[in-house]
């Protein structure tokens, strides 16, 4: 069974396509066959946080209008052999995808037996964000802890609660999972920022994953290599737990308190 | 049907169960004189009203039990004075064994037999009949951008109605969570429809077009039930509970 994953968000800016390299590579690293779908055409990100961008040759567009096949387009993993991209066209604008198109790419991953499919959505809620969610059976919500993140996030919600194949067919909606990025406890605790429980209760939704703040993101993003793939980071640690969430697993929260210093830091007033 | 004939079908007699208005002569004293003198007074104030009324007489303030006979001469005293004695007003426990001495009725307040707890129903299934008098209840969280309207209805969300979000409805409006969008109720001009909700936050609500902007929460209503319903041409809010 494949599920369709649209990783969304409605604001610019706030971790999505950070979040689908993470979450394809974490969910590959568990040993699933991936592909990752860059749907922002004409402002194509995916291939540069993947580190794939000089691999290129056909995209997403080039598929749907048959200038090539499906398997000539999926960029391989160099990292991960059982993770694809797909990458979207930087010359063409979102007109160029067409709802039949992009069902015929999605069936096909489906039928060549991939597990998840990552749709990365581009802001807003124009034709390329409706049809990344549209075929989607899960979303990600990405949301920063700040008022119009959320807001828009909460439109969002409303969009794949009516705008969807699942809630058009009425069988069960698209499973919301909200993931907040650029989470800082130290500013939550002197209360610039929304708390993780402030977030849940305006959407009204379980939290899948809290990424703390960290300046490790735009390292890795300018060295290609997808956050989670750093091992040192608490932020890789933060996706991995979203991904075994994603996957049923139970695990709790961690990196939304303050660290507490230690015995020693104290005393010595480090 | 001659009325005689329609007389013949009905009972003899009916026995009927209601508050009859009884005054009550509350005594002192069981010394005959003092309540005389004290009785002619006052009815002289008011000949027409006392004659011939029905009273009840009220022992419970004597200091000590009468005896049957001074009972009798309170009621004689009472009948000089013009008013009928009809019984003794129910109250400490000797009454009872004095009204028995006397033949008189005990008068207790009357009190219509325990009514049993009301059933509540379960509300008949209008909507096989009549779909529109039914409220259109919605049980998804209300996202912002999302508009939800129940025409010739009430509206009943279960869940939240977000920021952004608009709910209206030619009724009430009731949300079983946080209101933070806008609510509108009587939106064809129902002054008496009402807007409730669970906890407050809204940007707007209205009634029959009546409407206030809420640019900064009120403390006293902010997080909490709230209420909203138009007063003449008052907009008011209160918390419920």
């Amino acid at each position: 069974m494949t599920e369709i994953i649209v990783v969304t968000s409605g604001k610019g800016g706030v971790g999505k396509t950070t979040t689908a390299a993470s979450i394809g590579c974490g969910l590959a690293r568990r040993g699933k066959r991936v592909a990752v779908i860059d749907f922002d055409i004409g402002l194509r990100n995916l291939d540069l946080i993947m580190g794939c961008e000089r691999r290129v040759v056909y995209d997403f567009v080039n598929v749907i209008h048959g200038e090539c096949t499906l398997k000539q387009a999926l960029i391989r993993d160099k990292r991960l052999e059982s993770l694809y991209v797909l990458a979207a066209s930087q010359t063409r604008d979102k007109d160029a995808l067409t709802p039949e198109g992009v069902q015929r790419i999605l069936e096909e991953l489906a039928a060549d037996g991939f597990d998840f499919i990552l749709c990365d959505s581009p802001a807003g809620i124009e034709k390329g964000a409706h049809l990344a969610m549209y075929f989607a059976d899960r979303a990600i919500v990405v949301v920063n802890p700040e008022v119009s993140s959320v807001r828009d996030s909460d439109r969002i919600l409303g969009l794949l609660a009516s705008k969807t194949r699942r809630a058009e067919n009425g069988n069960g909606g698209v499973r919301e999972h909200l993931l907040l990025t650029r989470y800082s406890p130290r500013r939550v605790a002197t209360g610039e920022m929304m708390s993780v429980g402030d977030v849940k209760e305006i959407l009204g939704l379980e939290v899948v994953g809290v990424i703390p703040e960290s300046n490790e993101v735009l390292t890795a993003s300018n060295a290609g290599t997808p956050v989670i793939l750093n091992e040192e980071s608490v932020v890789s640690l933060a996706y991995q737990d979203a991904v075994a969430r994603l996957l049923g697993d139970t695990v709790p929260l961690r990196f939304i308190e303050e660290p507490k210093k230690g015995f020693l830091a104290r005393l010595f007033g480090g | 049907m001659s009325r005689a004939a329609e007389a013949s079908e009905l009972a003899a007699l009916e026995i009927r169960f209601g508050p009859l208005d009884l005054a009550q002569v509350r005594v002192r004293t069981v010394d005959p004189g003092a309540l005389v003198d004290e009785l002619t007074g006052r009815v002289a104030t008011a000949p027409r009203f006392f004659e011939r009324v029905a009273v009840g007489l009220d022992l419970s303030l004597l200091e000590r039990e009468p005896d049957p006979l001074e009972v009798r001469a309170v009621a004689d005293a009472v009948r000089r004075a013009g008013m009928l004695p009809v019984g003794l007003v129910s109250g400490p426990a000797f009454i009872e064994a004095l009204a028995r001495a006397l033949d008189l009725p005990v008068l207790a307040p009357f009190r219509l037999p325990a009514r049993p707890p009301p059933v509540l129903q379960p509300v008949p299934a209008l909507a096989a009949q009549d779909g529109d008098s039914v409220a259109l209840v919605h049980h998804q969280p209300v996202r912002s951008g999302q508009r939800l309207y129940a025409r010739h209805r009430d509206l009943v969300v279960t869940a939240g109605v977000g920021a952004g979000a608009e709910v209206m409805a030619d009724g009430c409006v009731h949300v079983y969570g946080a209101l933070r969008g806008r609510a509108m109720a009587g939106t064809h001009g129902a002054t008496t429809a009402r807007i409730f909700c669970q906890e407050f936050h809204a940007e707007l609500v209205s009634v029959a077009g009546v409407f206030r902007v809420f640019e900064s929460l009120p403390q006293e209503l902010c997080g909490h039930p709230v209420q909203a319903w138009l007063e003449g041409e008052d907009l008011r809010l209160a918390r419920i509970g």
